[in-house]
Parts: C-alpha cells; structure tokens; sequence
C-alpha cells in the first residue's frame, strides 16, 4: 500500500458522514474608491487618485524622480524585464509600475494576475512598487472580488500596501523583502 | 531526555515578574488590534459560522476533496507527493532537493518561508544532517534560527525575544553594532541578508495556507514578501501542507482571506496572498500531502474539529496563560490552546499537562475564526488523560476522595465542619505554608466560619 | 464576604410586591455550592434572602453537598457520577434550582451529559438557574431599589459570561453589558468602574489555582491591578469561585478593595 493509499483509506474509515456545505453568500458592502484609498493608507500604501490612465507617466515623474531603473509595461521603462531576465538584472530594478486588476475597498488589497508582472519576481524583488487601478474595478469585499475573477491563473497575488514585517517586539517595519513602499494610482 | 511539564516551566516563566508582563502586554496589544480589526466588519461571526461549516463539510468529504485536488494539480504540471508522516515527509523533501538540483562542490541551498508543519516534522535538523543548506526566511524564524530555538507562536516566532535580545542575536550573527535594537535598522540588516540567500537559493520551500480542490490550486499568505521572493526566484518550488489545509472551491476561500489576518494580527488581510496554480516553464512546483497524525485526529469525534483549525494564532493572543507562561513553556510546535488539543493526538503522556494548562475560561473558542470549541476540548482530554491513568497519583487518589464524600451529604457535612475546625485552630504559618499549601503562596485561605450555610439554616430556618 | 464569621446583618429593604403568576406553585430550591456552604456561608444567606425579599419561596434541600465540577475539571469526571447522580435525586422534584454561581450552573447544564439522560436529569439541566438569570429571566425583575453609594468594579465569570452568555465577550462585540452589570447600574448611588480589561479571566479555574499556582497568581494579581488602577473599591461578581481567588490576592496585598458577591449586594448587605 503506497502512502496515498494508506492516507485516502484511513480518512475514508475515520471521516464523518458527510455534512452539508453551506451556502456561502456575496456579501454587500462599502465598495467605494473613498473607503479603498483610507484602508490603502491605514496598512502603509499611498493613493493617488488620477483623471485618466494616461496620466501615469506624469505621476511617476513627480513622484518617483529620483529612481533610476525603472521596468514597467505602462510608463516610460529603462530595465527591459520579462519571463527570462535573471536575477542579477531583478535585483537592480528600483521601481516597477505594473497594472492590478481588482482593487478590494475592505482590506485595500489588489490581484495582480502573473500576465501583468513581467516577471513573477518582479512585484517582490523591486525596491518599491506602483500599481495601477481603474476606479470602476473597486469592490467591496474578498467575496466580490473572487466572483468578479475569472479563475486564478497561474500565479496571481493579492497585494496589500509594501511588504512589512512586525516580528522584532511588534513594532511595525514597512519594508520587509519585498516593496519598500506601494503606491497605488488609480484611474 | 527529561521532559518538563507545562507548570515547571510556566513557573520559571514567572520568575521574571516585569518580562512576564511585557509578554503579557505585548500579546494583549495583538489581541486588542484583532478587536478593532473585527468589530467594524457586521457580518464578522456570520462569516465565522460560515467557516466552521465550510471546513465540516471538507473534513466529511476530505478524501474526495483530496483527489479532486491532486488531479487538477497534476493537470497544471505539479508533481504530488503523499507522506503518512514527519520522517516520509522529510525524506520527500530531501529527495526532491537532491533529485532537481546537482550542484558541484557545495551544499544545495533551501529558503524557506513560514510552514509549522516542517516545524512539526523538524525538517530543518534532517536537511541539514544531510548536507543541505537551509535559510528560514521569515523574519522572526530566521532569529529563532540563528539561535537555535524552536518559534515560540505560530504566526509571532520571535515574539518571546526583546529588541534587545535581537540585536544582541543580529550582532554575532549579521555584525549589526553592539547595542543596536532599533527594530528598523535590524529588519534592513536582516533584508539584506536574506536578498542575498534568496538570489543565491537553489530550492524554495513554503507553507501552505489554502488548498483549492477544484482548481488545484494552493494559497500562500505572508507578510514580508520572503515566500514570493524566494518561489519566485528559485528553479524549485517544495510546498508542504498537511491534509486538512484543503477547501473546496474559490468562493470558500473568501471567507478564509476576510478571517485570517484579521484574527492573526489584526490587519485587514496580509500583504501577500498569493495563488500557486502552474511552474513557469522550465521550473519544478511539488506539492507535498502529509498526514502525521492527522487521520487519526479525523477518526476522533470529539477532536477533529480541531482539524478546522487555519493557524490564525488568535487563541494564543487571547490566552491568558499563553501570555503568562510564553510558548516555550508547551513544548510542542503548536503552543497555546490550540496546541493543547493537537498534542495529546501526538503523543498522550508526553503532553499530558497540557490540556490542564487552561482555566477553561473559553475566550479561545469565542476568538476563533472557525470557532473551534477549544475550551470543550481541553476538557475532554482531560477526561481522556484521566482515564488513561496518566494523573500524578496523589491527585487521583484526592479526587476519588472528594467524590465518594461530595455524594454522601453527612461525611461531606462532617468532613466540612472538620475542616473549617482545623482552619479555625491552626496557625496561619501552618496553613498557609508554601510547600504544603500552593495557594498560599500569593494569596491568603479564606477565613473559616464557625457555622456552615446549612448550619445556619438549620438553626434559623428550621 | 469579609463579613464577621457568623454575624449576618438584616437590612431593611421594602419586601418587594412583585411575582409573577406563573411562579405561583412553582417548587424553587435554592442550591448552596460546597465552596460557598462551607466557606461564604453569607452568600448563602443573601442569597436566601433576597430571593425572599424578591417574593420566592425557596426550599432549601439538606441532602445537597455538591455539582461535581471539581473532579471533572480535573480529568475524574467518571468519578463524579455518583456525584451528579446524587444532585439529580436531591433536586428532581423542583421546578427551579437557583444558586449563587455561574460555574455550578453551566456544569450541569453542559456537562451532565455522562450519565443516563432520564427524564429526572433532563428537566434539571433545563432547570437550574444562576441567581441573576433567574432574577431577571424567569422573575422578570429589572431593578432591586438598593442604595450602594460606592465604586464597584465587576468581575465576569467566565463560566457565567462566556459559558451561559449572561454578558457579551469582548471577542464578539465591543459593547461591554450583561447581566449582572444591567441590575448593577440601576443601584442608588452606584458608580461602574471602567477596567481596561473587561472579561479576561482571574485565574482560579478549579484544581487550576494550584497546579498553575504560578500563572494562576499571576492572572489574580493582574485583575486586582486593573481594578486598583481604575478605582475599584468593591469588587462583585457572580461566581465565589472567582471571588475567593481575587479575595485571597487583595488579603495577600492588603489592597483597598472590599470583595462582594453580588448576591450580597443586591440583598442590601454594606461593604
């Protein structure tokens, strides 16, 4: 008997009768680009609201001037990444600016899906992160969001703000491995 | 190896009055934020119940759920492996490792990101004993790593050290300066660091927090960013779950992303949620089912509840012995209530004092996110060590005492009137002496009264 | 509770007119915890008699000894059998069983499922009472017209908070109300003390007092701390078990703070 087998027979003899699933509903709720951007700000991201996609390029300018290699599908880019770049370029990316999908107004979380990262590394190995949002794709809550995507790909991940960390006597840390800071441009 | 019981070392805890209550507070400032995390959401225990039925529902079709599962990862190109215990499952690992990458004159190199299971399978020591390099990436695992110290809570590893413990830790180990303790000057040495065994790393090893059986799927949350970064990164992907991580469909796991970071830390959800499905081409994803006990628990009705169980760590937050007593003081990978109905499946007489390390005061169950009856639990293992003969002696013997007495009302009536005599007489040295009497040591007996309420009724109102 | 030994002080208090109908040739007994007959015997009398003054009348059975709680808390719940086969057979006969604790109440009521459920132990597991739910609940009394002019902190039992739900837990909802605090709030001259931590457990729990002395004490002595910071002078609860854990603490430290049970207070008994 393989280990499979082994572990499949004894659920099958220690298992209960079987429970009925529950109807799990879609939750109403506060979907608004207002709720997003305090719950965005509150778990360390910054929001910057623009009138059209278009303005992005602008945004970068203004606020991210002072960073040197830049790699994005969106803005002006000077580090060409894709599936195959190896690590040793990765690493010296400073910004990427890439598009997130789903923005979550409850937990300000947004899916980028693997199609919108260049490089599955990139959205952790960058030193800092922009993603880029249309308003109109802001819902309320993670059982709005999963309903709202069409299956999960590949890879896909949701992200909340910069990467942080809390391990050293809880004190908060923005900037753990991954982005030392994310800002979120929505459109 | 001698083996201390939950008192003993909860007691050496203690011995440290002002870190007893620095431990305390700081647990308790994670429980407050987990309130103010909670309270806001209206359908919040609503999507408890949901939960609690969702995950009763997998563990009475698990076997199902867990073909389902390998299927669909076998589709999407992920190697499946079964493991019926810690030693398969570390032999899996190794193997995997050794197999995928045939490196010349070194050790292959392993990042790991959080997994308790591996914890739980003490795979570190056996990959190491066999000539592997392993890194724990996670910020608070890679301290206890570097000082050779089991996590001492399951979402919080480090949260038993100091700042200064850690500066002290990052000094031998990353040659931070002496005396440095600032909490952000020691998370950017360690991220330095770690960039470097991430880019170095042959091998990444994570956890897993949600399997999807109908897409195949597995969810990996975290908060640094290291379990991306190191997959991500790496030409191999170990992903170690024990089987009853499996939910049934995407919509399921909605209500598991609203709960979990708000119970764990009190954030609205983690930084990281990230889904596994397919390897990038030219990559290796392996996906490794254990059971290490676990059926077992299945087969037991009281218990397998505590299956449900999505490692949130909020039972550990709340508990008020937890944070009097540190992690340390369980001795087992899951500390806390939660580990104190996990243990006893492990291994009864080992973990014995474990279930008696509770009030059963039920804030635990009350905090749960699939509201696992924990306090119940404890309970029922209670009866469970009782029965197996594992009490101390004298505490079986007194108890058979006090029940024969407590169901015959004259010797109950007598032994009282007795007792309280005695009380009444002797010196309160005596009495309250501390090694015949541990309730005396921080507190005073209550004054015996000459009369028991019976006594008095009978005098005034019969 | 710090009552002289054997001086039982009557207060006056207007004996109140209110019963409902349907109490009328109800059976109540009152049901005295082993604990509290032999050590708090004033909770017992004040227990007695506000239910007399709230127009009850009690039997109180003398065969009565104990729940049996101590020993199944303490993993010999086999062993308490006999001890809950006894409680059925004293209390069988009465429609109401009400006593001074939430922690003898909601372990018969949870865990009176060992012996044979004949219809005698199913009717006593509906039946019992702890002395505030069945004042407010089964009585329907919202308000006992006592003055107690003083700073009163409250001690939620678990076993009556969280086990019964007589109060809300602090890891549901932030509102912070329950039974025994709604009878509290409507006393003459009453002030509430507000703790930092509202429901987080004392300590005792059972044979737990001694085999956890350490973190037991410890979990005492931050509870009195909480009540000392926020101006406690009297400390009231539902379960003496509590009481006499927190009691022994205060004594140990000579802490300002008189211990009552609410049973106690409610009577009109003074600090």
């Amino acid at each position: 008997m393989t280990s499979r087998e082994k572990i499949l027979a004894s659920i099958a003899s220690n298992k209960p009768s079987l429970v009925t699933m529950p109807n799990v509903p879609i939750f109403e709720g506060d979907g608004s680009v207002e709720r997003f951007k305090n719950v965005l700000e509150s778990i360390g991201g910054t929001a910057v609201e623009l009138t059209t996609k278009a303005e992005c390029q602008e945004a970068i300018d203004k606020y991210y001037h002072d960073l040197v290699n830049v790699a994005s599908d969106i803005v002006k880019a000077n580090v060409s990444i894709n599936l195959d770049t190896n690590k040793d370029i990765l690493e010296q990316v400073d910004l990427a600016v890439i598009q997130g999908e789903i923005g979550v107004a409850e937990n300000g979380t947004i899916w980028v899906p693997e199609s919108n990262m260049l490089n599955r590394a990139l959205p952790f190995i960058t030193q800092h992160l922009v993603l880029v949002l249309d308003k109109h794709n802001i819902v309320a809550n993670m059982q709005q969001a999963y309903d709202k995507l069409e299956g999960v790909g590949n890879y896909g991940v949701f992200i909340a703000g910069p990467s942080k960390t809390a391990d050293i006597e809880q004190s908060l840390v923005i900037g753990a491995h991954g982005a030392r800071s994310m800002m979120v441009l929505i459109y | 190896m001698s083996h201390q019981n939950h008192p003993e070392l909860a007691e050496a805890f203690n011995k440290d009055f002002e870190r007893t209550t620095w431990h305390d507070e700081t647990l308790w400032f994670v429980r407050q934020k987990r309130d103010k995390a909670v309270y806001p959401i209206p359908e919040f225990q609503d999507l408890r119940t949901l939960a609690s039925e969702i995950k009763d529902h997998t563990l009475s079709n698990l076997d199902n759920y867990l073909i389902e599962f390998e299927q669909n990862a076998i589709k999407n190109g992920v190697k499946v492996h079964w493991a019926a215990d810690a030693v398969e499952h570390n032999q899996i690992v190794m193997e995997i490792i050794k197999n995928s990458c045939k490196v010349e004159g070194r050790n292959p190199r392993l990042v790991k990101s959080k997994s308790m299971l591996t914890e739980e399978c003490h795979l570190n020591d056996f990959l190491e004993k066999n000539n592997i390099d392993v890194v724990d990436t996670d910020l608070g695992e890679r301290i206890v790593q570097f000082r050779n110290e089991p996590p001492s809570h399951i979402v919080l590893p480090a949260i038993h050290l100091k700042k200064e413990d850690v500066g002290e830790t990052f000094y031998e180990h990353l040659g931070t300066a002496k005396g440095e303790k600032d909490p952000q000057i020691l998370t950017e040495a360690a991220r330095q660091h770690l960039r470097g065994k991430f880019v170095a790393a042959d091998v990444a090893l994570t956890g897993v927090n949600f399997a999807i059986a109908e897409t195949g799927s597995f969810v990996v949350c975290t908060n640094e960013g290291n379990a991306d970064l190191g997959v991500n990164l790496a030409k191999v992907h170990i992903a170690c779950m024990g089987i009853e991580k499996i939910i049934p469909d995407l919509h399921h796991l909605s209500v598991y992303t609203r709960l979990l970071a708000r119970s764990a830390t009190g954030q609205p959800v983690t930084t990281y949620t990230s889904h596994f499905t397919k390897p990038v081409e030219g990559k290796e994803m392996h996906i490794v089912i254990v059971d290490n006990g676990r059926t077992q628990q299945l087969g037991r009705e009281d218990f397998r509840s505590s299956l449900k169980c999505i490692r949130c760590g909020a039972c550990m937050n709340t508990c008020p012995v937890y944070r009097r007593s540190g992690g340390h003081s369980y001795d087992f990978t899951v500390p806390g209530p939660i580990g104190a109905i996990l243990s006893p499946n492990i291994d009864l007489h080992k973990h014995k004092s474990l279930p008696f390390a509770s009030t059963l005061c039920g804030s635990c169950s009350d905090v749960c996110p699939v509201k696992i009856d924990i306090h119940v639990q404890l309970y029922k293992w209670r009866q469970i060590v009782g029965q197996a003969n594992e009490l101390p002696a004298a505490k079986k013997w007194a108890m058979k005492g006090m029940a024969k007495v407590l169901s015959m009302p004259k010797v109950y009536d007598l032994s009282g009137k007795l007792a309280r005599g005695a009380l009444r007489i002797l010196p309160h040295g005596l009495t309250h002496n501390e090694s015949m009497n541990p309730w005396a040591k921080a507190r005073e007996l209550p004054d015996a009264p000459k009369q028991s309420f019976k006594e008095w009724y009978e005098e005034n109102r019969q | 509770m710090l009552n002289t030994v054997g001086v039982f002080i009557r207060v006056k208090l207007p004996k109140l007119i209110f019963r409902p109908l349907e109490l009328k040739n109800m059976k109540v007994a009152l049901f005295i915890p082993c604990y509290v007959d032999q050590f708090y015997p004033n909770v017992g009398v004040a227990t007695l008699q506000l239910l007399e003054k709230l127009g009850v009348e009690v039997t109180f059975p003398m065969k009565q000894t104990c729940c049996g709680q101590p020993m199944a808390n303490g993993g010999c719940e086999q062993d308490s059998k006999g001890v809950y086969e006894h409680f059925v057979d004293i209390f069988a006969d009465f429609d109401y069983i009400v006593t001074p604790s939430g922690s003898c109440t909601y372990h018969i009521k949870k865990h009176y499922d060992i012996i044979e459920q004949t219809p005698a132990v199913q009717k006593i597991r509906k039946s019992v009472y702890e002395l505030i739910d069945f004042i407010e609940n089964v009585l329907k009394i919202e308000e006992i017209p006592v003055d107690f002019p003083h700073k009163v902190g409250l001690h939620l039992s678990c076993h009556g908070q969280r086990g019964l739900r007589q109060a809300n837990a602090s890891e549901i909802t932030g509102v912070r109300d329950g039974q025994i605090s709604k009878l509290l709030r409507k006393l003459k001259g009453i002030e509430l003390t507000e703790l930092d931590r509202n429901d987080e457990c004392c300590g005792f729990g059972g044979m737990f007092c001694v085999t956890e002395e350490a973190v037991s004490a410890r979990m005492g002595q931050d509870r009195i701390s909480d009540h000392l910071r926020n101006g406690t002078k009297v400390l009231t609860g539902g379960d003496v078990s509590c009481l006499m854990h927190l009691e022994g603490i205060v004594k140990r430290q000579n802490a300002p703070i008189k211990v009552m049970h609410i049973a106690e207070i409610l009577n009109g008994n003074q600090p």
